[in-house]
């Protein structure tokens, strides 16, 4: 299937949040009860819309767990969006934030947009981590925030389009370079970067009202 | 630490290959020097260092022969052409020749060998790492140890018109070449130990992508299968990497050092260095041989499908639908899958039954099958407390599973949640019954989820997939009325909405309105059902409605101007019937009058039960209203009614409705119009009207003149002093002669007050005027007698004597007769016998009097047929003041003779007898 732009995400946070849960509800609709430790680093894909233009995402799901770190942190490179997930259940996973994002902002280029998401939030009665407290993080750190869960889907599909939104946002406002593909980002096959776009360089023409 | 690797199955059965016939273990590798091995197309085939080429069959019979002088280092095996590529030396020193055997074709000393050439990059003497073909033919690359890729473009098989270039050089040894089609564009993979490379050959200018920056060792580079995306797969320690053509895919990170990759089917097959915690070295040949760690990971399925320990792997080959093991001791290790059934039922043990469903879908199982395993998985779920979880696996058995079976299920552990998800995927599925639509609907009602009913119900455009009547039933008796309405109408339950509006919520404006967007034989069906409701309910617009139902109904909704009236076809006005519907104002006589009075003005040619109606209405008011202006109105509406031409009313009915309610107007008016003038008069005569006797009289006695006889009577037998009135009527009995002066004093006679002087004038002047009859008749009598007498003489005369016929004129041309002539007795007429023959109708008749006899003739015909009329003659015999002459007139008609048009006998009328006879 053709379309407009690719970007790349990769999804970190620690073990069991439910990273490979959120790319499987978001890719194929399913919830997976069981515990299925990533081993490794995993893929997804799936196509979206946004401002009427098709749009591939290239998800990388990552293992959470501390050995396979070297291995995760190399996939850092090239992604134009991360989400970062930790469990509202176990503020531990809250708590290492801070370490997950000195690895991202290390191991990535600067422009990338990160989501920060409190995941299974189906679990109400065991919530462990403030949603106030997801939002404060989010802004001290300049992130987007939302809280999901992977079980009953909610917010899910939000969480990576609203990703998608922000960079094509910056993409309009000329923050990415589309042309150097170590931004996660590819221009679709039989989009060749028209003038109209606007590149690095300076605003180009808005309303690119064309079909 | 945590476990960080997959689930561990066992499925695969090992077994080490044993000679058919000895049933030995096959040992005939066992003084082998193997540098290469490879298989693919039916056999497997291993090279050696003394330069032989072994093929081992199914039946595991050995056939060798010597490819190179030295020695064998690398094979390819092609897979869709019987062709071995081989590497390796005739001559000492490094010189490394290709070539290319037909396994198809052999011969003495071995297999057609159609390919012999040098593999040297840039005339640099260096061993070659790998070897790889593609199965186009068209491609072949060399890779050597000085880090130079060779690539021969050109007919594989053949040494002529092959091009051959240097497409990569690095420093690092090249440890593994791949080939990757993708469309139109081939790429070779080359690996390194420090990179891994991607170069696109097909186009005019390589185009190369670095896609690491390390790569693998020799022996570890696989490429995977399509459920992969036919990525290329490179070991390494800490992991196992996937590559496209353009990038890096996913890595799994399999830990340990990995010796060899190898791919079958959806397995990844890694032979790894022994685990430092086993040090358990075999002993053989007085070698010591260490221990690999074979592990056949499931990508796709994420679990690890067999593990076990094997000496010294040499290399790991497939054919036959097995995994083969070669090892150091030269033993051969099958490795044989088990069936997917036993796999699944290895994994229900161990109620791994998410892995059991992709496991299945992934081996292509049926769908009987998965249904199996869904079920399975739902009970164990539900045996588990999980609901929520077992509820969405029972829904994918949805069509196989009988559904009474979860239901009953959830039913009991009063799970409405699950029960109504469940419910929900069977009406998506259309597979619900009525009796699933009832229950889904008691659920939401029993929930109270009214949203969930709403988007079940009330969702525009939603397919149907439930019963709808018993929606509407469940829906009404769980109070749900809106929702009952809106599917009654959506489908044109009209009994069932007009119920729900007038039954349950009363609304009668709607259900009226309802009524008035129907077409128009449902509207009158539901008039005539529910019209007593509405009536009395919103009489007023029931009233507008029945109206236009009787006149010119249309659907309230429906545009004026139809399809009809655009294609000039004037629609066929369909209107009910008024007199049906009557029965619906029950007591409400206001509205029934102005329906009457509206239908009779547009409609007057409408029904007599229509007028009845609407005279009964009007007179029942009068008898009831008390406000005697409104009174006044009202009679004169009767009046009118009454008197109107086009009112079709029933005339005896319309008599017996004013005389109940004692309507004199009407009364009168109909005795008049019914010509029952003897009506009218005993009317008056019964209220002593004595003005209106003799008016009654006066304006009747034309048509009937026994009014004056009644009157007479009546006055007669009147004790008050009515002298005046019996002078009256007994002058017009007179003047009429409507009594015999006999019977007149007679009646006169019972009245004790009507004196001589009363009837004096009146006796005289008839006594006189019978005198006058009396000399009158006499002297008719006389005048007859002698008419009689005359014709007698007449006869007598014809009859004796002779006549003479003097008529010098032909009757008919006037000219002067001459013979031959015809003579006839009657007056007498003469005639040429030539025009009498052009005149008459027959011969024996005289032409000029024919049309005079033929009068008489009929006359008596007719009455002869009119004899049978006794109806006729006891009808004038009653109805005539004078019996005698009705007798007398019929008995002169011949009425009582035995009259025959052949007698001669002369009837009353016919004083000319037609007598004839004929001369010649
Ligand atoms: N209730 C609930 N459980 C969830 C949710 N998301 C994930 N889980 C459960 O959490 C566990 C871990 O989910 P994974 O998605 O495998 O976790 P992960 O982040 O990928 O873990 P690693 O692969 O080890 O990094 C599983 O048992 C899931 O079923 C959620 O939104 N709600
Ligand atoms: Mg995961
Ligand atoms: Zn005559
Ligand atoms: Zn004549």
């Amino acid at each position: 299937m053709s379309y407009a732009y690719l970007f790349k995400y990769i999804i970190i946070g620690d073990t069991g949040v439910g990273k490979s849960c959120l790319l499987l509800q978001f890719t194929d609709k399913r919830f997976q009860p069981v515990h299925d430790l990533t081993i490794g680093v995993e893929f997804g894909a799936r196509m979206i819309t946004i401002d009427g233009k098709q749009i591939k995402l290239q998800i990388w799901d990552t293992a959470g767990q501390e050995s396979f770190r070297s291995i995760t942190r190399s996939y850092y490179r090239g992604a134009a969006g991360a989400l970062l997930v930790y469990d509202i259940t176990r503020r531990d996973t809250f708590n290492h934030l801070t370490t997950w994002l000195e690895d991202a902002r290390q191991h990535s280029n600067s422009n990338m947009v990160i989501m920060l998401i409190g995941n299974k939030s189906d679990l109400e009665a065991r919530r462990d981590v403030k949603k106030e407290e997801g939002e404060a993080f989010a802004r001290e750190h300049g992130l987007i925030f939302m809280e999901t869960s992977a079980k009953t889907a909610a917010n899910v599909e939000e969480a990576f389009i609203n990703t998608a939104k922000e960079i094509y946002q910056k993409i309009q406002d000329g923050v990415f370079d589309i042309n150097n593909e170590a931004n996660g980002i590819k221009i679709g096959p039989q989009h060749s970067p028209s003038p109209s776009l606007p590149s690095s360089s300076g605003g180009g023409a808005q309303g690119s009202g064309c079909c | 630490m945590a476990f960080l690797q997959w689930r561990r199955f066992n499925f695969f059965d090992k077994e080490i290959l044993k000679d058919t016939e000895s049933d030995q273990v096959y040992d005939k590798l066992k003084d082998v020097n193997i540098s290469a091995c490879v298989s693919g197309r039916g056999q497997l085939i291993v090279g050696d260092h003394e330069g032989y080429v072994y093929l081992i069959n199914k039946q595991l019979s050995l056939n060798m022969f010597k490819a190179y002088e030295i020695r064998v280092s690398h094979l390819y095996q092609l897979k869709q052409h019987n062709l071995l590529v081989s590497i390796g030396e005739d001559e000492q020193g490094i010189n490394p020749l290709i070539k290319v055997w037909n396994l198809d074709k052999m011969e003495k000393g071995g297999p057609l060998c159609t390919r012999i050439s040098r593999a040297i990059p840039n005339n640099k003497a260096t061993p070659v790492t790998c070897l790889v073909v593609h199965e186009n033919l068209n491609w072949m690359a060399v890779g050597f140890e000085n880090g130079s890729v060779m690539l021969f473009k050109g007919d594989v098989t053949r040494d002529r018109h092959n091009k051959s270039r240097i497409v990569h050089e690095t420093s690092r040894p090249v440890t593994a070449l791949e080939f990757r089609t993708q469309g139109k564009n081939i790429f070779l993979f080359v690996v390194t130990e420090a990179s891994v490379v991607s170069i696109n050959i097909s186009g005019k200018q390589d185009a190369k992508n670095t896609l690491e920056q390390f790569g693998g060792k020799l022996g570890g580079v696989v490429m995977s299968d399509h459920n992969q995306d036919n990525q290329l797969v490179v070991a390494r320690p800490d992991a196992v990497y996937f590559y496209q053509s353009d990038s890096r895919g996913p890595c799994l990170a399999f830990e340990g050092e990995k010796l060899r990759l190898h791919w079958f089917r959806n397995y990844l097959i890694v032979v790894g260095k022994e685990d430092k915690t086993l040090p358990r070295p075999v002993q053989l040949g007085g070698q010591t041989m260490e221990m690999n760690i074979v592990t056949v990971y499931d990508i796709q399925n994420k679990f690890i499908a067999y593990s076990a320990p094997f000496p010294d792997v040499i290399d790991v080959l497939s054919e036959w639908g097995c995994v083969y093991i070669l090892g150091g001791d030269r033993k051969i290790y099958q490795l044989q899958e088990k069936d997917t059934q036993t796999k699944l039922e290895m994994l229900f043990k161990k109620n791994n039954y998410t892995l059991a469903i992709s496991l299945a879908k992934s081996q292509q199982y049926d769908q009987e099958g998965l249904i199996d395993i869904f079920t399975q998985y739902g009970d164990h779920l539900y045996s588990k407390g999980d609901h929520d979880g077992a509820i969405d696996q029972y829904i994918k058995t949805i069509g196989k599973l009988e559904a009474s079976y979860v239901i009953r299920k959830f039913l009991d552990a009063q799970r409405i949640h699950n029960l109504t998800k469940y419910l929900q995927a069977l009406h998506k599925q259309q597979q619900a019954t009525e009796e699933h639509t009832t229950l889904l609907l008691n659920c939401y009602t029993k929930l109270k989820d009214v949203n969930k009913l709403d988007e079940f119900i009330m969702t525009k455009d939603r397919e149907v997939d439930f019963d709808v009547e018993t929606a509407i039933r469940v829906c009404r008796q769980a109070g749900y009325f809106e929702h009952a309405l809106f599917l009654a109408e959506k489908h044109g339950k009209h009994e069932w909405y007009l119920r729900i509006q007038l039954e349950d919520i009363k609304q009668y404006q709607r259900a009226l309105q309802y009524i008035s967007k129907l077409e128009f034989s449902e509207a009158e069906k539901n008039v005539k059902r529910y019209g007593k409701v509405l009536m009395a309910e919103v009489p007023q617009e029931t009233t507008e409605l029945l109206k236009r139902l009787c006149t010119d109904y249309r659907p309230t909704d429906k545009p004026l101007v139809d399809q009809n009236m655009y294609d000039g076809t004037v629609g066929h006005i369909e209107k009910a019937q008024a007199e049906n519907f009557i029965h619906i104002f029950v007591n409400n006589s206001e509205r029934l009058t102005e329906f009457l009075e509206h239908m009779i003005r547009v409609q007057p040619n409408s029904p007599s039960l229509l007028y009845n109606s609407l005279l009964e209405l009007y007179l029942h008011d009068i008898v009831h209203e008390t406000d005697s202006m409104k009174k006044t109105e009202r009679v004169r509406k009767t009046e009118e009614l009454l008197k109107n031409p086009d009112a079709k009313y029933d005339l005896d009915q319309a008599m017996v409705l004013c005389q109940m309610n004692d309507f004199k107007v009407g009364i009168l008016y109909l005795y008049e119009k019914a010509h029952l003038y003897q009506q009218i008069l005993r009317y008056h005569m019964e209220h002593d009207d004595y003005v209106n006797v003799i008016e009654t009289c006066k304006k009747f006695g034309q048509q009937d003149s026994n009014l004056w006889v009644q009157a007479l009577s009546y006055f007669a037998r009147k004790e008050d002093d009515c002298k005046p009135q019996l002078m009256e009527v007994l002058s017009q009995i007179d003047k009429k002669n409507l009594l015999p002066p006999l019977l007149v004093i007679q009646t006169l006679a019972h009245n004790s007050t009507a004196t001589l002087s009363v009837v004096k004038d009146y006796i005289i002047r008839r006594l006189q005027m019978e005198n006058d009859q009396i000399a009158e008749d006499e002297r008719l009598i006389k005048q007859y007698r002698e008419d009689t007498d005359k014709k007698r003489a007449q006869i007598e005369e014809l009859k004796t004597t002779a006549k003479v016929f003097q008529a010098s004129k032909c009757n008919i041309c006037n000219h002067p007769l001459e013979l031959p002539s015809v003579h006839f007795l009657c007056e007498p007429h003469s005639y040429h016998q030539h025009c009498f023959e052009s005149y008459a109708e027959n011969d024996s008749e005289c032409p000029v009097c024919a049309a005079e006899n033929r009068k008489i003739m009929d006359i008596i015909r007719a009455q002869e047929q009119s004899r049978d009329l006794h109806e006729q003659f006891h009808n004038q015999l009653q109805r005539s003041q004078d019996g005698f002459s009705v007798v007398a007139d019929y008995f002169g008609r011949g009425v009582f003779n035995k009259v025959t048009l052949i007698t001669d006998s002369p009837a009353r009328q016919t004083s000319k007898s037609p007598a004839t006879s004929r001369y010649v």
